[in-house]
């Protein structure tokens, strides 16, 4: 029996289109997970190989030099990269000249330039330290440029200046050939990130403010989510940064992102301040608080419901509209209420202070949407810059990373000069690189351990590259076959996330050794030499971090918390421009180091430092908040209380114990006396100007009173 | 234009200043252009932005070496 002919092809085709479909569909699905490694991995070794034609072709002294740029410039996203290669080609210009003014003053003197040096990778970790992202590098690389220019001219001064302008040129070759091949060759950019990441941002916040209207988060929720806020800000802002550099419009944006975040902070801080209003009246007496709770609650219900939808001009004015109408109701009701029996003063403090709140924060969000929707839709008008994003990293935290950079550099000299092993100058280079790097890490230990692992891993594949296949290889081709089964190893772990470090170790490891000169020459004993001297270059660097001031990393704890105090402090006395932006970037920036220290899951201690950080950040708002109304305000007896509060709340925040706080507490009440005696006979300017002071008095008062009564005063530093 | 030039006993490529010259052109262009949205027109930014590099650079070596 056979089957008709013509039935045969129309049973097939179904199968064969079935199959088309499912293998496109894989393909589909490789070319967004896997492919996209792979494509990284092919531009990095792109990039590297064309660094090293170049480099060869043009006779450079020392080719590696470009090969290792390229491989360290190699980052996921175009705009990344472009950026990393801008800062370190600043960097290394700025090391460089470092380097020839220290060699140019003590070139007789090996003991005062490893002083001169060890000082100038100090200064530069510290700076480090206190910058963000890739302006960080810069400063690193300005550390050990020097270190790297220095080292070698100790035997020879006269050629110092040549080894520098080799030097630029080389990361010159290899930054550029990184910034034309990572920018063109199948570009992953990283603006549609910054915008992706702009969006689920706006959703998670809308998200959130619905949740806590309607009651649905407990304290600790709250309290991680908006330490989750404080890591997106940041990492907002240094996506921002990476996206300037692509081309396109992402430095149209710029101005826009930075409005983005600021006006995302203000209206969490808001946000913030209301929440904690609600939860208190849900905790207090219900006979106090049932009046004004069953009169807020239907606000909050409606604010909830409208924010369900998208929040377009017309709703958003919609949306005002119709919380200036329940707030007429509600003041009539309470006003009805007051005929049948009378209501307590705190009553209707706490009732003001709701409705002044919410009407604030619906301002806040209306501002915080119309820029999200000018951001979303394609050249939307442009919003005024509200300045770039100010970071803070704990002074302790500074000193220690400089510090232990310095030490490492001069305890690295020492071991050269007592051993007098030739090699050993790679690894004070080595060490000092790691050492500096790895500062601005939240677990330095664990990153220099993953590097270690990728130098031990390298050193076996290395030797085998060299002398079992490079001295094969008798042109550029058959170079680059040989060398390309360990560097593309190494690039395939960079591209992941688990195994970066180790990525990063192999690639630097054997840029640094395959050393492809212009004249070949194999000596195994000098190879054996140098990757011994890396390696422990590498041991050097981790044990620094592991004995001299463990504690002292990026994000600790007890620093952040002390940073927050010292920085509220701060409110009190620095000058009135533009502070408010920069306590809300600091303590924000503050609470993204506590955040990438912490982990996926922090613990109650972390959850402590967050709630304080949020209070102080209220309790800086307010002060800042009074200091602007008294800026303009005539002199008056209020003026006069209020500057008497100003002064004690600084005596409060330079002290925090219970007998400044409790002083601090009964010069509100008196402040809030001498305000509202004054509110009855004053203009109408005036009246309102004094009226949006009482919810600061009433912010100040009830954080106040939560310091006291939880305790909270003990984290204080 | 000279085709190397001395500085402190070192000889740099005369096409250097060219280089740089054209980069820091190739900048100013590349904001305005950036500015008025233009990108949002072409297939592959980086591309036409490296394309705007070259013909920089090429004019400007052909009008000063001729």
């Amino acid at each position: 029996m056979h089957p008709p002919p013509a039935a045969a092809p129309q049973q097939h085709q179904p199968a064969a289109a079935g199959g088309w479909i499912w293998l496109l569909e894989q393909s589909r699905l490789w070319l967004h997970s896997d492919g996209q490694r792979w494509a990284f991995v092919a531009r990095t070794l792109l990039a590297s190989y064309c660094a090293l034609w170049l480099a060869f072709r043009l006779g450079l002294d020392a080719p590696y030099t470009a090969l290792a740029t390229s491989v360290i410039l190699a980052l996921p996203h175009s705009g990344m990269v472009l950026e990393k290669a801008f800062h370190r080609f600043l960097g290394t210009l700025v090391g460089c000249a470092a380097a020839l003014l220290l060699v140019a003053l003590l070139p007789q003197s090996p003991v005062l330039l490893f002083a001169g040096l060890a000082l100038w990778v100090g200064l530069c970790t510290s700076g480090a330290a206190m910058q963000r992202n890739q302006q960080s590098y810069s400063f690193v690389l300005a550390g050990y440029t020097a270190c790297m220019i220095a080292v070698p001219a100790l035997d020879a001064p006269a050629q110092v200046f040549t080894l520098a302008v080799t030097r630029v040129t080389e990361v010159g070759v290899g930054i550029l050939c990184a910034a034309v091949i990572h920018d063109v060759v199948f570009p992953r950019r990283h603006a549609h990130n910054v915008l992706r990441t702009a969006q689920s941002r706006y959703n998670s916040f809308i998200h959130f403010c619905t949740q806590v209207l309607e009651q649905r988060l407990t304290p600790a929720e709250t309290e991680l989510t908006h330490l989750k806020f404080a890591a997106d800000i940041a990492a907002l802002e240094s996506g921002r940064a990476a996206a300037f550099f692509e081309a396109g419009d992402g430095r149209a944006r710029t101005r826009q992102l930075h409005a983005f975040n600021a006006a995302f902070m203000t209206v969490l801080t808001t946000f913030h301040t209301l929440h904690r209003l609600i939860h208190r009246l849900h905790g207090a007496a219900p006979q106090h608080a049932q009046v004004v709770l069953a009169l807020v609650q239907p606000l909050h219900a409606h604010l909830a419901l409208a924010m369900a939808d998208t929040l377009s001009a017309p709703r958003l004015q919609a949306m005002r509209s119709a919380l200036a109408q329940d707030i007429g109701a509600a003041r009539y009701q309470l006003q009805q209420l007051a005929t049948q029996r009378p209501i307590a003063r705190a009553q209707q403090i706490d009732f003001d202070t709701t409705v002044e709140l919410l009407e604030r924060y619906v301002r806040d969000l209306a501002d915080f949407s119309t820029i999200y929707h000018a951001l979303t839709q394609d050249g939307g008008q442009q919003a005024s810059d509200p300045g770039t994003y100010a970071p803070k990293t704990p002074g302790g935290i500074v000193l220690a990373s400089g510090a232990r950079a310095a030490t490492t550099v001069l305890l690295a000299a020492t071991a050269w000069y007592w051993l007098a092993w030739p090699q050993f100058g790679n690894a004070i280079v080595i060490a000092t690189i790691f050492c500096a790097l790895a500062s601005s890490s939240p677990r330095p230990t664990a990153l220099i351990r993953q590097v270690l692992i990728g130098f031990m891993l390298a050193a076996p594949l290395a030797f085998i590259t060299e002398f079992f296949m490079l001295v094969h290889a008798d042109d550029f081709a058959t170079l680059v076959l040989a060398s390309l089964p360990v560097l593309g190893l190494g690039a395939y772990l960079l591209s992941g996330q688990r195994w970066a470090g180790v990525g990063i170790g192999i690639c630097m490891f054997c840029a640094t050794l395959l050393v492809p000169g212009n004249l070949m020459h194999y000596d195994v004993e000098g190879f054996i030499n140098s990757e011994v001297a890396l390696i422990l270059g590498v041991l050097l660097a981790y044990l620094m971090f592991a004995v001299v001031l463990p504690e002292h990393t990026m994000g600790q704890r007890d620093h952040v918390a002390g940073a927050l105090w010292r920085e509220a402090r701060r409110t009190c006395s620095a000058p009135l421009l533009h502070l408010k932006r920069r306590y809300d970037n600091r303590v924000r920036d503050l609470l993204s180091q506590l955040n990438a220290a912490a982990g996926p899951a922090p613990d109650s201690a972390v959850r402590a430092i967050v709630r304080q950080a949020l209070t102080l950040l209220e309790l800086g708002h307010a002060i800042i908040a009074l200091r602007q109304f008294l800026a303009h305000a005539p002199d008056s007896t209020a003026c006069t209380a209020l500057q008497q509060l100003l002064l004690q709340l600084a005596r409060y925040l330079r002290t925090p114990d219970a007998d400044q706080a409790a002083a601090a507490l009964q010069a509100t009440l008196d402040t809030g006396t001498a305000v509202r005696a004054q509110l009855a006979h004053a203009g109408a300017a005036q009246q309102r100007a004094l009226q949006a002071t009482l919810p600061e008095l009433h912010a100040i008062y009830t954080t106040l009173q939560d310091q006291l009564s939880t305790g909270a005063l003990r984290h204080a530093a | 234009m000279p085709r190397e030039i001395e500085f402190f006993g070192v000889f740099f490529p005369g096409v250097l200043p060219v280089f740089l010259v054209s980069m820091l052109l190739q900048g100013l262009l590349d904001h305005a252009l950036s500015h008025l949205g233009a990108y949002r027109h072409s297939w592959h930014p980086a591309l036409a932005r490296l394309c705007l590099f070259i013909g920089i650079f090429s004019t400007l070596l052909i009008t000063l070496y001729q």
